[in-house]
């Protein structure tokens, strides 16, 4: 049986927000009697992770996925419901739980500002109580694996922001944690350093089985991560499920990029999504048209030189079903 | 105990590398804030001096009294350092989110956190200047006894300012944008209190400045205490008792905001300040 690292049971959290009409006139309104406002960052969310899954945590701005990763981090606690990481509570016993699990959110740095690397990485050391000799088994390798041989003597204020970020990452990992939670971990990087960060959190899932939570607006990164995509939308799950399966769900979508004349246009491929100097873009949903027959009709234009078939960016999936909501939600108002 | 000690030395030697980084623009910034500080309490020693004591109290009493205030801000300074003692700073821009992912108890982490024992003695090696030219001007016969009570005060004291600031700093808890520089003010006007020899004062004022608001106990009274006796015929450890019960309302008081903290989460973070 698949053992579960991260379990959420029935939580809710719920914020008050102090409203103002920003009048003068409402001086004494506002002091006497202030408006205030509820809103439910999560709805009765239950959900697990078993060991060694590596788990995509999405949603639009707002929907509840910081506020998920501070409540398995215990920064907060939830209005009803149970939280459990390694089988303990974030809120009860934060102190024993932060010894195995590692926590990095992209947006702030745990690195001492005004010293080398080194140093940040001594000072982990010591508050963490790793022995020596697994501190420099773990340095060494997160230090390879994450290139920053060349950094460790560099003032962290000093560092570019992807480097940075590797820095902060290695730091979060030398305490060899069983279950890593990143909130954006990708947030204002170049390509280049993007993709060294996902190679790395992939080849650490693979390699040594560490269970990962992962939250980003970068829906591409987050396929190329992820075995698995929890989405949430307005503080509910709205799916669960493999990133494959959320493809079909949004209707298998994919794009055609055919290079031809201008007969091309007239055909009845799909939606004609962009055209240009001999280049038309079509969206078919092969759920509804298979790609038979979709072939078919490409074979009976003339003037064809090129053919390019791909899926529809995870991206694009996905910006349609947080509309879809965004609509469902405002038509239920 | 052991862990603490360890993280002592580990916090010792960052400050000590912070230190030796430009030794040279460090020696001169604390030459700097050592003169300040001498600066600083020159002039209630130049009021006393010219008017041969203060509502009773000598002189040299008095400059006893400015050296001991200097050395409790410069114990705030060495031991507290980093946004420690102004901990409202750390509430009020989302900070302490930093603390709860580390894995040790959070009165471990600001009991040790704020340790800058080469960048930040200048307010206390200034202020055990003062009070030794002080207690020689006096031909104070000190004893070991002596330096134990005085040891204790300046104990008791320390205790009571940071009382008072995690007091009054729990408010950032509520209004973290609002009360995030409280602790400054707190911590300014119960340090430029401490400095005025309460002496002749009237009791309406005493009274006040030993209980409600205590900066009288930061200077003014334990200073007396251990240069002749405690003022208002009370007992010599009298600040225990306030320092005591200050101690058990800021907990309770803080454990409550933070506690607050927990529920409604930050609604804001600055990365300011946060680590040296």
């Amino acid at each position: 049986m698949t053992e579960n690292v991260i379990t959420m049971a029935g939580v809710t959290k719920v914020y008050e927000q102090w409203q103002r009409s920003g009048r003068t006139g409402d001086i004494w309104r506002n002091i006497l009697r202030p408006e205030r406002r509820i809103v439910a960052a999560l709805d009765d969310i239950s959900f697990s992770v078993a060991k060694g899954e590596f788990v995509a945590y999405a949603g639009p701005n707002g929907a509840g996925k910081s506020t998920t990763m501070k409540l398995l981090a215990g920064m907060l606690r939830p209005n009803e419901g149970t939280v459990s990481v390694l089988a303990l509570s974030p809120q009860k016993d934060r102190v024993a739980l932060m010894k195995r699990v590692g926590v990095l959110f992209g947006n702030r740095s745990e690195l001492w500002w005004d010293h080398p690397i080194a140093s940040s990485f001594e000072w982990k050391r010591v508050v963490w109580g790793i022995p020596q000799d697994r501190f420099q088994h773990t340095r060494d390798m997160v230090v390879e694996m994450l290139d920053i041989g060349g950094l460790m003597k560099t003032f962290a204020r000093e560092l570019s922001l992807g480097q940075r970020m590797r820095a902060d990452l290695a730091l979060m990992l030398l305490h060899d944690p069983e279950v890593i939670l990143l909130d954006e971990p990708t947030l204002g990087l170049d390509v280049v350093a993007k993709r060294q960060m996902i190679e790395f959190l992939k080849q650490l899932n693979r390699r040594k089985g560490t269970t990962v939570l992962v939250t980003s607006h970068d829906m591409d990164d987050l396929e190329e991560m992820a075995q698995r995509i929890m989405l949430i939308s307005d503080g509910k799950l709205a799916f669960d499920g493999s990133f494959a399966d959320l493809r079909k769900q949004t209707g298998n979508v994919c794009r055609i990029t055919l290079t031809a004349d201008s007969s091309a246009h007239q055909s009845e491929l799909g939606r004609l999504v962009s055209s240009g100097t001999g280049i038309y873009e079509y969206e078919v949903n092969t759920a509804e048209t298979s790609m038979q027959d979709v072939l078919g009709k490409i074979a009976t234009l003339t003037g064809v030189t090129d053919i390019e078939i791909r899926r529809a960016p995870i991206e694009q999936i996905i910006a349609g079903l947080y509309s879809e909501w965004r609509n469902g939600s405002d038509c239920a108002k | 105990m052991r862990k603490v000690l360890e993280l002592y030395a580990m916090y010792a030697r960052l400050d000590l590398a912070w230190f030796l980084k430009d030794t040279k623009i460090c020696l001169m910034a604390i030459t700097a804030d050592f003169i300040s500080n001498i600066a600083a309490v020159t002039g209630i020693f130049l009021l006393a001096y010219r008017f041969d004591g203060v509502g009773g109290m000598d002189k040299y009493e008095v400059l006893f009294m400015l050296g001991y205030v200097t050395a409790i801000t410069g114990i705030v300074q060495a031991f507290f350092n980093f946004n420690v003692c102004h901990i409202s700073r750390r509430i009020g821009r989302g900070q302490l989110e930093h603390m709860l992912i580390q894995p040790l108890p959070l009165w471990v982490q600001l009991l040790t956190e704020g340790f800058i024992p080469f960048s930040g003695t200048s307010n206390l090696l200034s202020g055990f200047i003062v009070m030794i030219i002080a207690v020689r001007s006096l031909a104070y016969a000190v004893t070991p006894i002596w330096l134990l009570h005085l040891a204790l005060h300046l104990l008791i004291s320390t205790i009571i300012v940071l009382s008072l600031n995690y007091l009054f700093s729990s408010l950032a808890f509520y209004a973290p944008s609002q009360a995030e520089e409280i602790s400054t003010y707190v911590r300014n006007s119960s340090h430029n209190l401490s400095t005025y020899p309460l002496s002749g004062m009237s009791l309406a004022v005493q009274i006040p400045l030993l209980s409600v608001f205590p900066a009288g106990l930061m200077g003014w009274f334990p200073s007396l205490a251990l240069l002749s006796e405690a003022p208002l015929g009370l007992p010599p450890l009298y600040p225990i008792l306030v320092a005591f019960l200050l101690v058990l309302l800021a907990a309770r008081v803080f454990s409550r905001g933070y506690g607050h903290y927990l529920t409604s989460g930050s609604p804001r973070y600055s990365a300011v300040g946060h680590r040296r």
